[in-house]
């Protein structure tokens, strides 16, 4: 961790839990645990393990997620690198066919 | 029928009414929304009939949709989060500007989901995310709350700033305009006029026997008919067995806008996700959560007291001023009306450009 400096409450207690020697490990493969541990959105589980309390369905989800950079993985965001993503494709539902795959040298 | 029903609940509530005078006998709510790529659709509930779709100048998309006071101009974050448009919502006229980026120091700012008007109309108090971006390097700047002043036109200026917590989520005015709630890991209560630290209500820091602290969620603004905020928090108990569905607790969160009241309530063994809840102005012991889920909840209680599956997901729940009417808004293009008592669906309000409302806010202005 000595390259990497917190700068918000939740990376100050993972520091302090790595500094204070917590070594404790959970086991993370058998689950995709949220939307952030998957690279294919609409492809992860809920918090009961299942996919019942996923948004339904998951175009309703997609711009949600892409304009805060909730999906930042996942989707491109909206709010920074790639503004103009979803610019044709006002319904997720409706237009989901106009969006593409982004690449770096896409960004603005 | 629903004009009926909203006579009943008018007669019922005669003495909340009385008490709060918080709406006339011939109220009109009228419901304002954003949606891609850069509306402001304004929308009268009683007729389900969207009556405005203002096209707002930028790239979009809007989020926090704040209205003035006196139920004229719409306030709304858009543009990539970098702008703050005041908007005549009868005209869709544009009246104010407040561009949060300070190219001159080469800081790019974000309003980052928190942002409200003060009582008076005087002045939106926003949270701020900036980043000094160098050619080599940024450098993340403290978060702030910082004050525009709503008579600054359409090159509005701040006019005071100080640091607020990283990760505020909303923010909001109590009645009075005297003190300026930020809910982040906690909830600290600032002076809006000196930035003085007047209280802090734990959440993150709660001393809650057996339970880990709570994980607050909800950024969507939905108190303007009952004055009493609420946002469900999710925390599990420490004396349970991890397989123990009971172990897994939802709750809300409640400050009361007039009294400064605050208190947390634990309702139910986890059974579903809700994203934002909002009370009833008249029954002022009901909140109702939303997600795929519509969860009516009795705060004096505690528990959840009705549960119905929606068509999809929606982000957002909004009251009628009158409490007898439910608007779940958000995600994608269609804003579901429900009855309050029984949670039937009484209505629908499409919006004609047929585009997703994605993260925006549903408000309700009384005209």
């Amino acid at each position: 961790m000595k390259h990497l400096k917190s700068i918000n409450a939740k990376a100050e207690r993972l520091a302090q839990a790595a500094d204070g020697g917590d070594t404790e490990v959970v086991m993370m493969q058998t689950v995709v645990a949220g939307c952030t541990a998957t690279f294919d959105p609409g492809w992860e589980v809920d918090p009961f393990g299942g996919v019942a309390a996923l948004c339904q369905p998951m175009e309703a989800d997609l711009y949600g997620c892409s304009d805060p950079c909730w999906w930042p993985a996942q989707v491109p965001d909206t709010i920074n690198t790639y503004p103009d993503w979803n610019a044709d494709a006002p319904s997720a539902e409706r237009d989901w066919r106009l969006l593409q795959t982004v690449f770096p040298g896409d960004s603005k | 029928m629903v004009n009926g029903m909203k006579r009943a609940v008018l007669a019922a509530g005669v003495a909340a009414v009385a008490l709060t005078g918080a709406f006339a006998a011939q109220a009109k709510d009228i419901l304002l929304t954003g949606a891609k790529p850069n509306l402001l659709v304004v929308a009268d509930a009683e007729s389900r009939k969207v009556i405005h779709s203002w096209t707002l100048p930028g790239g979009g998309s809007p989020f926090a949709v704040v209205p003035s006071p006196d139920g004229k101009i719409a306030y709304v974050v858009t543009n990539r989060w970098e702008q703050i448009l005041g908007i005549e919502i009868d005209t869709g006229k544009q009246v104010f500007q407040a561009n949060l980026s300070m190219p001159e120091k080469n800081e790019r700012v974000k309003a980052m989901l928190a942002v409200d008007i003060s009582p008076d109309g005087r002045e939106i108090a926003v949270f701020e995310s900036p980043v000094r971006m160098f050619n080599d390097h940024y450098e993340v700047q403290p978060t702030r709350v910082t004050f525009y002043p709503t008579d600054g036109g359409m090159n509005a200026r701040p006019v005071r700033s100080w640091e607020a917590p990283r990760r505020t989520a909303q923010m909001m005015y109590n009645k009075a305009g005297d003190k300026l709630y930020l809910v982040s890991w906690n909830v600290q209560v600032h002076d809006p006029k000196t930035g003085t630290l007047l209280e802090t209500h734990a959440l993150a820091d709660w001393t809650l026997e057996n339970s880990t602290p709570p994980d607050v969620f909800g950024v969507w603004a939905q108190f303007e008919t009952s004055g009493l905020y609420v946002n469900p928090y999710f925390a599990m108990r420490t004396d349970s067995a991890p397989d123990n569905p009971e172990t897994y607790r939802t709750g809300m969160v409640q400050i009361d806008l007039e009294t400064g009241a605050f208190k947390t309530t634990d309702f139910e063994a986890t059974s579903g996700i809700i994203f934002s809840a909002a009370s009833n102005p008249v029954r002022r012991n009901e909140a109702y959560g939303v997600y795929t889920q519509l969860y009516k909840i009795d705060l004096d209680k505690g528990e959840t007291v009705k549960k119905i599956d929606l068509p999809h997901t929606y982000y957002t729940v909004n009251v009628s001023s009158d409490g007898s009417e439910l608007y779940v808004g958000g995600t994608m293009d269609d804003i579901g009306v429900y009855d309050t008592k029984t949670f039937e669906k009484i209505g629908s309000i499409d919006l004609p450009s047929g585009n997703d409302m994605g993260t925006a806010w549903v408000r309700v202005v009384q005209r």
